[in-house]
């Protein structure tokens, strides 16, 4: 396409038919035959147009009537030439219009792409900002019952560990005199038969507070009262805590099955690791029906230290398993549980680099792993 | 942008009067029509008007061959000064190589005029030209005018702009249209002669140059 402003041909101006007819009208007036051509033969007059020269007029006349044609047809030609600037102009002026308008149409898509792109990182930021708030959240809640659970513990601690130690030794010195009382008097079978009796009433309260004793001590290592902070956990130590925790919980019929390897100390927090076991635990042992068996599998492999604990309950469903880890996502009753349990004690795991493996068949069981690398 | 064809030794050149509506560019370019004799003059073109108003443009050819060979053309168009028609004013704008603005004198229309000169600067920018760079003579018509603005004043403001002199005219009159014509010659001179090397291989000085475009009552005279 010509600009408006290129330089013109005559077929530009004029269509070859209606140059012929110009022709032919200019022959009829002036009675003799008018040629058209590129070139000047020798007898031709230029035909110009804005300082142009589009052809040469070719006729057997006069200079002043083949002047005159030549004028004529010069004077189409600026009228045809009129139109066909004004033609072109009005299509530049189209085309340009209409390009401006893409461009503009362009940028505003380009702007509103920026915005849909700043919407959509704001939109994560905000999500992301959430998730920090809940989890900085959950772990306010998680460390203030840990804190009040330990100054529980630390409370009852105190105010049992002297009547305990003071029954206990009473108890002791009971049946000593018991022995004494038996030796004075005189036996016969209904005595002895009630001395029997009592003996074994004293030891089955020895023996219970030998229980209390050591659930003290248990709470006390679980709420993190003696070990404040970092230090060298023994895992299978923590375990061992933690099931007799739940064994105390669930009146101890639990059939737990410890098979604890040998495993090196890791650093860690024991308070917090306790906690993540026995959640852990503590699902196995809600999972389970009046049957069934927890084992619980302490080894090291590929310098994972790997902590298993398989139950033989209820087992979940994928839907379930896909959810577990969300904070306050339980399947038990309202006020059952938290729902705290797994996630918690997967931010504990975590904490120590490890991570939290969970294999589950509905109606079959659950093995969570618990993998904390070694060194 | 001049456009050279070497098929036909053809160098044209594109003159634009721009400014305000009826500030009077078609005036100059018919008083241009009237008053020059360049070497070689062709027809006014006045393509479309309403009420005395350009709707698209006027266009006058001149040129000269210089003694190079060099087939000189300039077109001398003027654009319509009607805030409407930006969209044509741009077209017409386009590729030019020299702008002569013909600002209206009178006290009433100099926002007109600043609004204008605006509209020249920003359609340039569009078009990817620099009114710092381009050759632009500025032109303060209608002097005869009793309510014109006046001229030291005028002078002082645009003394420190790149286009100072302002010229001034009367086009009604005649008055300083080649004056003005004259000055962008003489701007747009070094400009094509340092693209196009006129004095070395064309044999036109700025002398030759101007003499044979702007030339009135005959080649002597200039
Ligand atoms: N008094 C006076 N009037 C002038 C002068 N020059 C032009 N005019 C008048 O101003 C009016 C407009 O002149 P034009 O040359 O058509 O103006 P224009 O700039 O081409 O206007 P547009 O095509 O609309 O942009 C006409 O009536 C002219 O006669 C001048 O020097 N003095
Ligand atoms: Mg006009």
């Amino acid at each position: 396409m010509r600009n408006y402003d290129d330089d013109y041909t005559l077929d530009d101006l004029l269509s070859p038919a209606h140059q012929a007819r110009l022709l032919e009208l200019l022959g009829k007036l002036s009675g003799a035959p008018f040629l058209l051509s590129e070139n000047n033969d020798g007898t031709s007059e230029p035909i110009e147009f804005s300082l142009d020269t589009l052809g040469w007029l070719q006729a057997e006349l006069p200079t002043e009537q083949h002047q005159a044609a030549v004028r004529l047809y010069e004077l189409v030609l600026f009228y045809a030439g009129k139109y066909r600037l004004a033609a072109n102009l009005h299509h530049d002026t189209t085309e340009a219009s209409y390009l401006e308008l893409q461009q503009k149409h362009a940028a505003v898509q380009a702007s509103e792409e920026k915005y849909r792109q700043l919407a959509q990182r704001l939109t994560q930021q905000v999500e992301e900002q959430v998730r920090v708030i809940k989890k900085a959240q959950q772990e306010l809640y998680e460390s203030a019952r840990l804190r009040a659970v330990g100054q529980l513990a630390a409370g009852i601690a105190h105010e049992i560990n002297t009547p305990i130690g003071f029954i206990s030794s009473n108890l002791r010195v009971a049946n000593d005199y018991l022995d004494e009382l038996e030796a004075s008097l005189p036996h016969n079978h209904e005595a002895v038969m009630l001395f029997e009796d009592f003996h074994a009433l004293l030891d089955e309260s020895s023996s219970g507070t030998k229980r209390i004793a050591r659930i003290v001590s248990d709470l006390k290592t679980f709420s993190n009262i003696d070990q404040a902070d970092f230090a060298a956990c023994n895992i299978n130590a923590l375990i061992t805590t933690a099931c007799r925790l739940v064994q105390a919980e669930h009146h101890q019929v639990l059939p737990i099955n410890l098979d604890l390897g040998e495993l090196p100390e890791i650093p860690g927090y024991p308070a917090k690791l306790s906690q993540s076991l026995y959640n852990v635990l503590d699902n196995a042992t809600k999972s389970l029906d009046t049957e069934g068996h927890i084992r619980v599998v302490s080894r090291v492999k590929d310098n994972i230290l790997e902590v298993l604990i398989e139950d033989e309950g209820c087992g979940m469903s994928e839907d379930v398993l896909a959810r577990v880890f969300e904070p306050f996502f339980t399947t038990r009753d309202v006020g059952a549980g938290s729902g705290l349990g797994l996630s918690v004690a997967r931010d504990i795991v975590v904490a120590h680099r490890g991570e939290i493996r969970i294999k589950s068949r509905l109606g079959e069981g659950t093995c969570v792993a618990l993998r904390i690398p070694v060194n | 942008m001049a456009t050279y064809s070497e098929s036909t030794n053809k160098l044209t050149l594109k003159i634009v009067y721009y400014g305000p509506a009826l500030s009077g560019k078609t005036t100059n370019l018919l008083q241009l029509h009237t008053l020059l004799k360049p070497q070689r003059k062709g027809e006014v073109m006045v393509l479309e008007t309403r009420n005395d108003r350009t709707l698209f443009f006027d266009m006058l050819p001149i040129g000269l061959h210089s003694e190079g060979g060099l087939d000189l053309r300039l077109k001398i168009y003027t654009v319509p000064g009607q805030v409407q028609h930006d969209s044509t004013r741009k077209a017409v704008l386009s590729r030019a190589d020299g702008v002569i603005f013909v600002a209206d004198s009178q006290l009433s229309q100099q926002d007109n005029n600043a609004f204008a000169f605006d509209n020249l600067a920003s359609n340039l920018q569009k078009l990817g030209m620099d009114i710092e760079r381009l050759p632009l003579t500025v032109q303060f018509n209608k002097r005869d005018r009793l309510d014109a603005i006046e001229e030291h004043n005028l002078q002082v403001r645009w003394s420190s702009t790149p286009w100072a002199p302002l010229t001034l005219a009367s086009a009604l009159n005649g008055q300083g249209v080649v004056e003005s014509f004259r000055q962008l010659l003489g701007r747009l001179y070094p400009a094509v002669d340092a693209e196009f090397s006129l004095a070395r291989d064309y044999a036109i000085d700025s002398q030759t140059f101007m003499r044979n475009l702007s030339a009135v009552g005959g080649l002597s005279n200039a």
